[in-house]
């Protein structure tokens, strides 16, 4: 029976095509809208590594001085070189990594290639394997090299090719800030969104970082923070870099990967402990307060999907629920002008369930026509989204779930806008309609 | 095959209460060709929509094929619809947008026959009306009286034992007209019973039996048992 009904409302498209059109143009206009901006909130907020979120944590440290504390107070974002430092030497956690960004000018000493300004990232070689980057050639450096601070780097494809064009060049040298460094890898295309390794960067590139060098081969080379850093006047002002590192200055995001319930209890005891020493020495003025958000906290922590994606997103969704009102008028005046028909099938035995499954799949089949309309318009909202955002740019694309959504979505509405037409046509007395016929 | 007494419909307004049938007695038998007559507002059509369980009834009794119809639900009254009563209108009332065969589907559809049981009945019934060789053709396609005879095609695939024919050749002209209605003499000699509302006289005199209703009520029958049909048995009628 569904397939005859399925042919029934095929049919009743053709049969008042401004009608239909009508319809099926407000509901994809709906649809479109609604995808668009949930597509947006759903790329900035979801889950970028679903399988490690819950086992890789940023810790915090409350390095805060004692005059302006207040108790409950959210301790810094990031953290300071010494306790970097000596976390990293620490090695607690099944792996750890530092990481900061750098802005190398990157010189290919060639005169048709002027050195030019790279976003890049100076990180401890932990990081590789935590965020899982994906390699085209070669691989990250070793741990000696990661200790030692060689002058190794690790280069984006993007980079690669404009300097290399398609073939290997590890083992070649690129020069970063007037020292050469040896390229041990390439990186295939990585831009994980949102961009949880580092949120708190100064900038937010259009590309992921091209540059990757040991953490600790920026730090003896003094590459300062191109990023959010955050000091406390509580430290001496000692002059240059040196200095910079022994102040209370926030900086670099730390990430500690904790398998278990039984290690994150196991790593918070660490802290607790490396603070206690800490006092010891003259820091850390304010009371314990660690906290340790794994990948999903921190990232509704700051907020990613901001208070106007929100918005948006709830508006769109406001401008779907019109558009389903206007196809409830549309389809109740449609479904009225039917009513002889309703009148001459129930007369020759359909139930009022028949009439109301026949017009529910009529309303199903309206949106379909609905959900391809949506689905072309949605995919044209998110052009102009990748167009005109920056924040969102390349990163808002479809994918088989959200196509899956955008059809439901749409379905779903013509549904619910049929529910009124449907059950006013099935409670029509026949014989009012068929001498009216 | 229909028996209603003491009947009455009543349809109510937040102003008036309208009767518009009253005290309403009649018994069609198994077999029967019925003429009812009356003049406009007499409850002719109001007798025939209860007939054909289309709408429900006031007060009274109303046995149809020896069991009351009285609380049944709309499921049931549909089932019944679908497998003993078969309908034709004045206006034809058939779909504009189904072919000829997809229209004669229709109640075949609703009784769940398979897709070769429903294409041997239509195409049985449209060859019984003559207009087997026009299956693809569209109702607009059609003069009136092929219309009709698409009308009485559908409401014979499900092989109804009740025939209820509303005024079926108000729209016709004569010569239509007189061939829809033998039609229905042949289709009530093969045993359906047929209850026919009409305001021609002449029709009516070809019936077995004229039933004339005035306000709502019963007020002459048996004027005319014909005399062209002695297989039809006197009818008796409550008084």
């Amino acid at each position: 029976m569904w397939n005859y009904y399925f042919k029934l409302g095929l049919m009743s498209l053709r049969r008042n095509p401004i009608l239909t059109s009508l319809m099926v143009l407000i509901l994809g206009f709906g649809v479109g809208a609604s995808m668009t901006a949930y597509t947006v909130m759903h790329v900035l907020g979801g889950d970028p590594i679903p399988h490690k979120s819950g086992k890789m944590f940023v810790p915090q440290l409350d390095t805060g001085s004692a005059e302006d504390y207040k108790a409950g107070d959210e301790p810094d974002l990031q953290l300071g070189y010494l306790d970097t430092d000596a976390m990293l030497r620490a090695r607690h956690g099944s792996n750890r990594t530092a990481v900061y960004g750098i802005a190398p000018i990157v010189d290919a000493q060639r005169k048709d290639l002027p050195p030019s300004g790279e976003a890049g990232l100076a990180m401890t070689r932990g990081f590789f394997e935590m965020f899982e980057l994906p390699f085209r050639f070669g691989g990250p450096w070793n741990a000696a090299e990661d200790d030692a601070g060689s002058d190794v780097v690790v280069i984006g494809r993007v980079l690669s090719e404009k300097l290399f064009g398609a073939e290997d060049p590890s083992g070649r040298s690129v020069r970063l800030a007037d020292r050469d460094y040896r390229i041990v890898g390439v990186l295939d295309l990585w831009r994980p969104v949102p961009r949880y390794y580092r949120l708190l960067s100064g900038s937010s590139p259009t590309e992921s970082e091209q540059v990757m060098v040991p953490f600790r081969n920026a730090i003896s080379r003094e590459w300062r923070n191109d990023g959010w850093t955050n000091c406390n006047g509580s430290s001496p002002d000692e002059p240059g870099f040196a200095g910079f590192l022994k102040r209370e200055c926030n900086w670099i995001q730390y990430w500690v990967q904790l398998n278990d319930a039984a290690a994150v209890a196991e790593y918070r005891d660490y802290l607790a402990a490396h603070l206690a020493q800490q006092r010891k020495l003259g820091r850390f003025k304010r009371p314990d307060n660690i906290r340790l958000r794994d990948v999903r906290e921190w990232l509704a922590f700051n907020d990613v999907v901001d208070a106007d994606t929100r918005l948006q997103t709830y508006l769109a969704f406001g401008f779907l629920l019109v558009c389903i009102v206007n196809v409830v008028g549309l389809l109740l005046a449609k479904f009225t002008a039917r009513s002889g028909e309703i009148g001459v099938r129930r007369a020759l035995g359909a139930t009022r369930g028949n009439i109301i499954s026949q017009y529910l799949v009529e309303t199903v089949v309206i949106g379909l026509a609905g959900a391809l309309l949506g689905l072309a318009l949605s995919y044209a909202g998110l052009l102009v989204v990748d167009h005109y955002s920056f924040e969102s740019a390349g990163i808002a694309k479809h994918d088989p779930w959200m196509v899956a959504a955008t059809v439901a979505v749409a379905i779903v509405s013509a549904v619910l806008a049929g529910l009124l037409p449907t059950w006013r046509a099935a409670l029509q007395v026949p014989a009012l309609q068929l001498k009216s016929q | 095959m229909l028996t209603m007494k003491n009947l009455s419909k009543i349809y109510c307004t937040h102003l008036i209460e309208t009767h518009a049938l009253r005290g309403f007695d009649i018994e069609v038998r198994e077999g029967e060709f019925v003429a009812v007559t009356g003049p406009s507002g007499s409850g002719k059509t109001t007798f025939l929509n209860i007939a054909g369980l289309l709408e429900d009834f006031s007060d009274g009794d109303f046995l149809f094929d020896g069991a009351s119809v009285r609380g049944l639900g709309d499921d049931a009254r549909s089932r019944l619809r679908n497998q003993k009563i078969g309908f034709i209108f004045q206006g034809f009332n058939l779909i504009p947008d189904l072919n000829l065969f997809d229209n004669v589907e229709v109640p075949l559809r609703y009784r769940g026959f398979n897709a070769q049981e429903r294409k041997r009945r239509i195409e049985l019934s449209l060859e019984r009306v003559g207009l087997s060789s026009r299956m693809k053709h569209y109702p607009a396609e059609l003069s009136g009286g092929q219309q009709q005879r698409v009308a009485i095609a559908r409401a014979l695939a499900g092989e109804p034992r009740l025939l209820l024919a509303d005024e079926p050749t108000g729209n016709l002209d004569t010569a239509m007209a007189r061939g829809v209605m033998e039609l229905l003499e042949e289709i009530n000699s093969q045993g359906t019973t047929i209850v026919m509302v009409t305001h021609d006289a002449e029709l009516a005199q070809r019936a077995q039996r004229n039933v004339h209703i005035i306000d709502g009520q019963v007020s002459d029958f048996d004027r005319n048992i014909s005399l062209l049909r002695p297989r039809a048995a006197a009818v008796a009628i409550p008084a």
